[in-house]
């Protein structure tokens, strides 16, 4: 029944396993594990074991059995810090989203984040319609929005947010966005159309066949009338409903200049349509009401698939003011009351906890700490404050509690203006020409000129028949394979690339993605691993290495700081009786009459002013004292990913120009450029900087490929022609990518690559196929020689032949 | 032959009672969410059956 084979953690520590729930890599020495099924499961994380120990709790393990995609890992830190939900049970608060109907049930909307595929809808409607007083819990996969009805007197809403926290998705008020509610009137409509088109084409065939068919066996004038009057009008009803937003879309580009696909589309239908009404109503000619309805259908199917395959809005509710806490703890009255963020107000008193995230951009007035700003400029080190500092919105303070005064409103932070700037990005986004749009241009130019010349001639040879030739041409050169050529081939390639672990997202990622000529990489977190781990220990006493390295460990262990992360997962089994910690300094500990110091030059020096400097390697250095002994000096370095340097070497290969983008301004950036090759290098740049950086290559013809994760790289992403956003990038980044990947491996994003190319490649071939067969059938039905029939068998042969030639890409993978 | 008369446009009738039931399933909001529901057919069957098994 498993579909993934169980192993024990316990009995093979040597291998690397996956987790169970989250599908990273569960480091060495953790022991987590979960029985599911009767078989243990290994985790990663506190987090991924609490949310799986819930699931299996409830009996719903079969959900692993079905989700075809990891979840994303929990952050146990939130799933604690839950109590604030209960915000949401105040009629002010919850006013947006919830409505109450005259019976007195509730009717919420509700954002997920962190829905990967069908199985987590149907986890979290199990989960919620089990709880009393819940009447219906429906989750909406595409737009990842749940609807749920409660009755208010059995179960508040903040019990509701927390039941779907404790699955391990990220839950929110449903806000309407205007995008989003246009892309999804877009698609209703796109629906409709398909419909009608696709019910008025069974009935246009039927009699179609009968008219063929009497073509060639005979039929009286008065059926074959009939049946034409009766196709007439059902083919009308298709053309100006179904066919409409093709004669729209071509009028509005045409008076802006441009030839686009549906131009050659609106000519096909609307001449073949007025051609078949003519020779309705005279009684004489041809009528091509099967060609018209069908190639409308067509169209519509793969401009429907092609929507489905480029628009993943999934994500596009995310801006960067969700970062921040729904709840702060305000003083008021001499009090600390916890209060709903948006009733902040400049001046007011905010305490912000060990672990927390700053609400708001404030000025420091109690406390000493450090702050992580690692997702707004790349920096690997935290900033240490004390009263008088400034603290921005949306970093997250490590060490200590803190009192800080807010300066302003959510607007006047400088996370506000980062969100400025990705509105600012995606608005200046170069175009993208596409390739069918480039193609059609020349394909118009051409059938209209063989057109006319078609009619001239045989006004010359036969002026009886010259307007019925010429109609045939145009309709035989209808683009059907041509306008199907791309849709196809981009459905293939998406979900092929989904399969792959690669969400495709932007609209002309994987068009844009095949020809660019750069591809720029940020630093922290996307070729590094943006943890810190331990690689050089130089010894400055007697002790042995494994003496010392117990040592820091059990020191480090009472330390927050992300350098002390990599001493933590060492194995130790000294216990200090007493540590102090030292905010933006080190560790003082007690142990058997000895004072023991961890941390910077400085600190230690105190009372041991014999440790030498620092070596010169570019790592971040840490002493170790005993009393006035120096101990050893430990370089760490934020290790590359394993993958990074066969990811480079390939994009060189490739001739693509690899180059480093990032805010970090220390030594690191050139350190690491050099260790991957990497022959341009910008370091200490701004997310305003990193987005002119960009703008300028793009103003000298370079196509960027932009790969990050962090929060200062989402306007970047943004501008950039084509994105990637890697696992455990921030949420902001994820809006703006193109392409997120759902797997650590950097390598997908040369997979990744290789398809784009492979999917322009077999775009080429299908457009090379469809004009081809145009351009053969052009000649024969100039000369005369193709019957109505005829035609409808080619165009429908020819359009089969490009979709089966696009499911190449999806089997490839 | 002269039954065509009556035929059609029965066949006309059938073909607008189906695009009206469709153009209401897709207003109803039946048709928003296509890849859940093509899970779901699969899974919620089989739930179900192994729910009335341990009920017995």
């Amino acid at each position: 029944m498993q579909t993934t084979t169980s192993t024990t953690p316990s009995s093979s520590p040597d291998e690397t396993l996956a987790c169970y729930h989250c599908g990273e890599e569960v480091p060495d020495g953790v022991n987590y594990s979960v029985a599911i099924r009767g078989n243990q499961q290994p985790m990663c994380c506190p987090g991924c074991r609490a949310v799986a120990q819930l699931i299996a709790g409830s009996g719903l393990e079969s959900f692993y059995q079905h989700r075809t995609a990891y979840n994303e890992r929990p952050n146990l830190s939130e799933l604690e810090s839950s109590h604030h939900y209960s915000l949401y049970d105040d009629p002010e608060v919850n006013r947006g989203f919830t409505q109450q109907d005259e019976h007195g049930t509730f009717h919420s909307r509700l954002l997920i984040g962190g829905i990967s595929c069908a199985a987590c809808t149907w986890l979290i409607e199990q989960t919620l319609n089990r709880i009393e007083g819940i009447e219906a819990a429906v989750v909406n996969l595409g737009q990842s929005r749940l609807d749920v009805s409660f009755n208010p007197e059995k179960v508040t809403l903040g019990k509701i947010f927390e039941r779907v926290d404790e699955l391990g998705y990220k839950t929110r008020p449903y806000q309407t966005h205007a995008l989003r509610e246009q892309i999804q009137a877009e698609s209703k409509a796109g629906l409709r159309q398909l419909a009608v088109a696709g019910l008025g084409m069974m009935q246009v065939g039927m009699f179609a066949i009968a008219l063929h068919a009497g073509d060639l066996q005979g039929m009286e004038l008065e059926y074959q009338s009939l049946l034409r009057w009766v196709s007439l009008f059902v083919a009308s009803f298709v053309v100006f409903y179904s066919a409409r937003s093709f004669f729209s879309s071509a009028w509005r580009h045409l008076k802006a200049g441009a030839l686009v696909m549906d131009l050659p589309v609106s000519m096909a239908i609307g001449i073949a349509w007025i051609a078949s009404l003519w020779a309705t109503a005279t009684g004489d000619g041809q009528v091509y009401f099967d060609s018209v309805v069908m190639f409308t259908f067509f169209l519509l199917l793969g401009r429907f698939l092609e929507r489905r395959a480029r628009q993943n809005d999934s994500q596009a509710w995310f801006d960067a003011e969700s970062a921040l806490p729904t709840a702060v703890t305000v003083q008021r009255n001499q009090q600390w009351v916890e209060v709903a963020r948006h009733q902040l107000s400049p001046g007011d008193t905010v305490l912000v906890t060990q672990g927390e995230t700053v609400p708001v951009d404030a000025l420091v007035v109690k406390g000493d700490s450090s702050i992580d700003e690692s997702t707004f400029n790349g920096e690997h080190l935290p900033r240490s404050v004390k009263p008088g500092d400034t603290v921005y919105a949306g970093t997250v303070n490590i060490e200590g509690p803190l009192e800080v005064t807010a300066l302003g409103t959510y607007v006047d932070t400088r996370l506000a203006a980062l969100q400025r700037s990705v509105e600012f990005a995606q608005t200046e986004k170069p175009p993208m020409a596409r390739l069918a749009d480039r193609i059609a241009s020349r394909f118009i130019a051409l059938v209209l000129l063989v057109t006319a010349a078609t009619a001239t001639a045989w006004l010359f040879v036969d002026p009886s028949r010259a307007l019925w030739i010429s109609l045939s041409v145009l309709v035989i050169s209808c683009p059907c394979a041509l306008a199907l050529a791309t849709p196809a081939a981009l459905t293939g390639a998406a979900s092929g690339l989904r399969r792959a672990g690669v969400i495709v997202r932007g609209e002309n990622a994987i068009e844009a993605l095949s020809h660019c000529t750069h591809m720029l990489f940020d630093k922290t977190g996307t070729l590094t691993k943006g943890e810190f781990q331990l690689t050089e220990t130089h010894l400055l006493s007697t002790a042995s290495q494994s003496e010392v390295l117990g040592l820091a460990a059990s020191l480090q262990a009472f330390s927050s700081h992300p350098l002390a992360a990599a001493f933590t997962r060492l194995e130790t089994k000294i216990t200090f009786e007493q540590a102090l910690y030292h905010v933006g300094a080190g560790l003082e500990g007690q142990m058997k009459g000895h004072s023991y110091r961890i941390g910077s030059h400085a600190f230690c020096s105190e009372t041991c002013p014999e440790l030498p400097p620092a070596p010169s390697e570019p790592h971040y250095w840490i002493a170790l004292c005993r009393d006035d002994q120096p101990l050893a000096w430990f370089g760490l370095k934020d290790s590359v990913r394993e993958e990074a340097a066969a990811v480079v070497r390939a994009a060189t290969a490739g001739r693509l120009k690899v180059e480093l983008l990032t805010g970090d301004s220390s030594t690191q950036g050139p350190a690491l450029a050099k260790e991957l090759n990497i022959a341009t290098v910008n370091v200490g740049f701004s997310p305003q900087q990193k987005m002119a950086y960009v703008q300028q290559l793009q103003r000298q013809g370079a196509v960027v490929a932009m790969v990050g994760d962090g929060l200062n790289d989402a306007p970047v992403l943004g501008i950039a022609d084509v994105s990637f956003a890697v696992a455990g990038a921030t949420e902001l980044a994820r809006t703006q990518a193109d392409f997120i990947l759902a797997g650590v491996d950097l390598g997908a994003v040369i997979r990744t690559w290789t398809t784009a190319r492979q999917c322009t490649h077999i775009i080429r071939q299908n457009l090379g196929w469809a004009l081809c067969y145009n351009l053969c059938g052009i000649p024969l039905a100039a000369l005369g020689y193709i019957p109505p029939w005829m035609a409808a068998i080619g165009m429908s042969a020819s359009s089969l032949l490009v979709v089966l030639n696009s499911l190449r890409l999806n089997r490839a993978q | 032959m002269p039954s065509l008369y009556i035929l059609i446009p029965i066949a006309l009738v059938f073909c607008v009672v189906a695009i009206k039931l469709l153009l209401w399933a897709i207003n109803n909001g039946q048709y928003d969410d296509l890849d859940k529901e093509a899970w779901r057919i699969l899974s919620d069957s089989d739930e179900k059956s192994e729910g009335k098994v341990e009920d017995e």
